[in-house]
């Protein structure tokens, strides 16, 4: 047998090489070869190429090659972002290349890098010291570099985007007005107003990727690759999304991603803050209120459209009326419609919008029902309704006439649900009775009683309204009649 | 007459070498067996070895050198533990950037954490193989049954200090796996619940207290994991490791066949050739250290000097686990997370390798697959010295008649069983799928997990009956074990997605 140990000495000389190697390899790895210390020994030939004055040559012999940072406690970030960006506040350094280049526009000079430190603008892993890990798109880290065009997003954190000029924040000031126009607000919360369809946007732009479904998008799976995307087709990025196809240009879907990436509830030290954020803050505690016709543009054009004629919706499968139709706001009575934007229509996609739901002021109420009402004829007086209506010989003219479109029992289908708690509640008598006999014009909601044919008597009339008025009731009692609208048709599925 | 300062100053000279002489005693390297025997038992760290060891001791495949390489990437570890504590604060706040900055400032930080991290992964891998080799080398035979225990300790305490040690950066897998485990510590729940009555006997809220410090995972639990992971669970270790070291000397080395009778073996070189028998001389009774009969006219052949040819084994060994370290984590940078986010769980939150076979078990019932089937496993394994004692095989790989076919035999029913399981429950789901209102009780006993336990026990018993070995029946329930472990493992690893669902591929996972 040969010597045993032989193989072991081998194997201790190879693995020792080995290790050694790989040791070497290491520290030159890590202290040597850093993609920074590369950097800034570039950095150091530019301060010696530009030493022409005293200034100059006091930079230069002050330069030391090695990690720099700027360590602020109260924004609780550690940016090392200066240990490559050398020459972000020399203002000399415009004809280099990044990112040795200063800061564009000046913005450092209001901004100072020792105060501010940089990801509170700019996002991106502070704490990294390689390019790759500070931009973090592929990285574990929450919030990456952001792209410098979306940059505008985090004025915000410290300003009030209504006091910056629109100038220096074109896309968010852009997105903020569209925001509005799109009457996004219909379906979305945002600062505690707004419908109740889709998902508050107050803290979006603090989403993280992993809170996002990017399955149907390309990489880099960033939040506002997602937002852009998702701005231009819901439904592509969002499986079965109700959301309206927004129907924006590239640069306006652009926009709504600033507008949602500055949606973040960030807390920052009061001393950050400049003077108009911290009225920005007071002013959200104590609104003012809006006018009509901004209500109705914010908060309902996106389902209620001009409000001038009914209108089917494909997402909702149904009608949504027309609330500034002519013979709607001749026959309501502000307090039924004043009720029925308090209240909502239970049943349906209209929310309730009073302070507590949908976040309208008492002013802003009124505001927009006169803003409904607005240029419509004042109806002429409507003799009293005198005949006593009969309730059973209401159901027939009810089932044959009226059942087809708002639904066996009042349930609705394509046409409003009259048996609804709110709309018994808030409708008079007056308002039902014109309704059945004018119509509503810009809706199919035909009119019974036209001069020059009429379909109902006046007894016809009242038995209808004699119905109507038990529906109320009958909606709790399910065994009157089956509702002969499926399913998937109605609202009750929505 | 020299002066006391003619002598400080000639001791002053002589300083180099006095201190040489009490460094290295010796002052060469040993030339004669006396003085390699000295040299081995006059050091502290070389003297747990004997002076000879058996030449099969030496053979490379039969150990691998894995318990020497589990050591080995335990002193990595605590060496390269200890630089991290440097840094590293144990603070919910403090922690996740503590890393951070380990991986991006320190110098050599990130490298240092890496070597730590592969150290760590190597040690759980050759602990679970080094116990494979054991059992089919058939090594925890008599007198060999306390070690086999205290192997068993060190197994667990090696799990605890990995689990304990991957929850330290605060990262989101970090959160979550605390969130997990405290889950699966307050799953008898499931079982006291179902019989109604937790408001008086809660030993799974206890033990989820005990860990958490707290009702919610947060800086008390953290500071307990520190605790257990920088102090007392390699306080222990360490413990366990001494006995489990200074045991393999008491027991004899490591097992290994009765030499026959006879005549030296074969031994190139001179010297270190043969203990030849001196016939002259006469044994006392003091000669009878173990075994029926003193050890008369008879060397102990087929031994050779353990220094230096252990201690070459040794270092072999040492500097291949070294190396490997050293090059796995030149390559591949140890994971770190987002930073904790109790608002948005991991999907899906995967525990590391080493404990998704038991994932794969809880996903199943928690109380089951994360308590209970451990809990029969490591039962099981600490009574196989004791229930086949009857001895032959020690030492040699599958030494029993019969074992290999009994091997390959389990091999082959574990992996049948295990995939067909994995693919039924897959394809057809399990009892809450298909009886949503089932008791928990039925969901506790009778679900894929506790089904394998039963499966594998029928086919020993079967093993048992058939072959008339307790040994063979043994090494049938050993092989499902690992091959279970195995499958389950590789399956949670690749297969399960988001949701735990099914997936060929996690590049077919939904982005988030």
């Amino acid at each position: 047998m040969k010597d045993p140990s032989r193989i072991y000495r081998w194997t201790v000389l190879g693995a020792s090489i080995l290790t050694i190697i790989y040791l070497l390899a290491s520290a030159a790895h890590e202290n040597y070869f850093t993609q920074w210390s590369g950097v800034q020994r570039q950095y150091r030939e530019i301060l010696r190429q530009k030493a022409t004055d005293a200034r100059g040559r006091e930079l230069q012999s002050k330069f030391r090659i090695e990690l720099k940072q700027v360590s602020l406690p109260a924004l609780g970030t550690v940016d090392r972002c200066v240990t490559c960006h050398n020459g972000i506040d020399d203002p000399r350094m415009t004809d280099v290349a990044l990112p040795h280049r200063v800061h564009p526009a000046g913005i450092l000079d209001i901004h100072p890098v020792d105060r501010f430190g940089c990801t509170i603008c700019h996002h991106g892993q502070g704490p990294a010291t390689n390019f790759r890990d500070a931009k973090a798109e592929d990285a574990f880290w929450d919030y990456p570099l952001l792209p410098a065009e979306l940059t505008q997003a985090t004025c915000v954190t410290c300003h009030d985007a209504e006091k910056l000029p629109a100038a220096q924040i074109p896309l968010l000031a852009a997105g903020m007005k569209l925001y509005r126009e799109k009457s996004c607000g219909s379906c979305h919360k945002l600062g505690g107003r707004g419908g109740a369809l889709g998902p508050a946007l107050d803290n979006e732009g603090a989403k993280t990727r992993h809170q996002l479904t990017m399955a149907n998008l390309k990489a880099p799976h960033t939040t506002w690759g997602w937002q852009e995307a998702h701005f231009r087709d819901p439904g592509a990025v969002v499986t079965g999304s109700q959301m309206r196809n927004p129907t924006v240009t590239r640069q306006e879907a652009l926009a709504l991603t600033v507008y949602m990436l500055s949606q973040w509830k960030r807390d920052i030290p009061e001393s950050y803050l400049a003077p108009d954020k911290i009225e920005q803050k007071y002013r959200a505690l104590h609104p003012a209120p809006l006018s009509g016709e901004q209500v109705y543009r914010q908060y309902c054009f996106a389902c209620h459209g001009s409000g001038t004629y009914s209108r089917w919706d494909k997402t909702f499968k149904r009608f949504i009326p027309a609330v500034r139709g002519i013979s709607l706001v001749a026959a309501a009575s502000p307090e039924y419609l004043a009720g029925n934007i308090r209240q909502g229509r239970p049943g349906t996609q209209m929310p309730a919008w009073d302070k507590h739901a949908g976040g309208l002021l008492p002013e802003e109420i009124t505001a927009v029902t006169e803003y409904l009402r607005a240029g419509a004829p004042v109806p002429e007086k409507m003799p009293p309704l005198t005949l006593s209506g009969d309730a059973k010989r209401g159901v027939t003219l009810f089932l044959g006439n009226c059942a087809g479109c708002h639904g066996m029992n009042g349930r609705g289908g394509v046409a409003p649900e009259i048996g609804n708690p709110v709309f018994q509640k808030a409708a008079s008598d007056e308002l039902i009775v014109r309704t059945i006999r004018h119509g509503r014009q810009g809706t199919a909601m035909p009119a019974f009683q036209r001069p020059d044919a009429p379909a109902f008597s006046d007894q016809d009339v009242a038995d209808v309204l004699a119905y109507v008025r038990t529906l109320g009731e009958h909606k709790r009692d399910k065994a009157v009649a089956q509702n002969a609208i499926p399913a998937s048709g109605g609202n009750h599925e929505r | 007459m020299a002066t006391a300062t003619q002598e400080f100053v000639h001791n002053l000279r002589e300083l180099p070498h006095t201190v040489k002489d009490a460094w290295f005693r010796l002052g060469k390297t040993p030339e004669s067996e006396r003085e390699e025997s000295q040299a081995t038992f006059h050091n502290l760290f070389l003297h747990i070895h004997s002076v000879r060891v058996h030449v099969r001791t030496l053979s490379p495949t039969l150990t691998f050198g894995l318990g020497l390489m589990a050591a080995a990437t335990f002193g990595i570890t605590v060496v390269t533990g200890l630089l991290l504590m440097v840094y590293y604060k144990p603070s919910t706040d403090l922690a996740y950037q503590s890393i951070k900055d380990i991986h991006f400032t320190v110098y050599t930080g990130r490298f240092i954490r890496n070597i730590h991290r592969w150290a760590a992964q190597l040690m759980v891998l050759t602990v679970l193989l080094h116990m494979a080799r054991v059992f089919f080398t058939g090594s925890y035979k008599k007198p060999r049954e306390f070690n086999w225990l205290v192997g068993l300790g060190l197994l667990v305490l090696t799990l605890a200090l990995s689990f304990t040690g991957y929850l330290l950066p605060w990262d989101q897998l970090a959160y979550w796996a605390i969130t997990i485990g405290s889950n699966i510590a307050n799953s008898p729940r499931e079982l006291t619940d179902a019989v109604g009555v937790t408001r008086w006997l809660d030993p799974g809220g206890f033990q989820k207290r005990l860990l958490l410090g707290a009702n919610y995972v947060g800086q008390d639990a953290l500071i307990r994991f520190y605790v257990l992971h920088v102090f007392l669970l390699p306080l222990a270790l360490v413990t366990l490791l001494g006995v489990h070291f200074w045991r393999i000397r008491k027991d004899g080395g490591l097992a290994r066949p009765e030499d026959p009778m006879g005549g030296p073996a074969e031994w190139g070189g001179a010297r270190r050739t043969v203990f030849e028998p001196v016939p002259t001389k006469t044994y006392g009774l003091m000669a009878l250290v173990k075994g029926k009969r003193p050890t008369v006219n008879r060397g102990p052949e087929n031994t050779v000097m353990a220094w230096p040819h252990l201690f070459w084994a040794e270092l072999a060994v040492f500097m291949i686990t070294v190396a490997a370290t050293l090059i796995l984590s030149f390559y591949w940078d140890a994971p770190l997370k987002e930073l904790a986010n109790p608002g948005i769980p991991e999907n899906p939150a995967k525990a590391p390798w080493y404990f998704l076979g038991i994932q794969e078990l809880v996903s199943y019932s928690a109380f089951t697959g994360g308590l209970l089937i451990p809990l029969i496993v490591v039962v099981g394994l600490a009574l196989i010295p004791f229930l086949d004692r009857r001895s032959g095989g020690e030492g040699v790989w599958f030494g029993t008649k019969g074992e290999r076919s009994v091997f390959l035999n389990s091999l082959l029913f574990a992996v049948l069983v295990t995939v067909g399981m994995l693919i039924f429950t897959v394809d057809y789901g399990w009892l809450r799928n298909w009886f949503p209102e089932i008791h928990q009780l039925w969901i506790i006993t009778f679900n894929p997990g506790s089904l394998l336990v039963l499966i594998f026990a029928a086919w020993s018993l079967v093993v048992l009956r058939r072959r008339d070995s307790v040994r063979l029946a043994a090494v049938a329930l050993f092989t499902c074990f690992l091959v279970g472990f195995t499958i389950l493992t590789y399956f949670a690893t690749v297969h399960r997605g988001p949701n735990w669902h099914f997936y060929w591929w996690p590049s077919q996972w939904p982005v988030h």
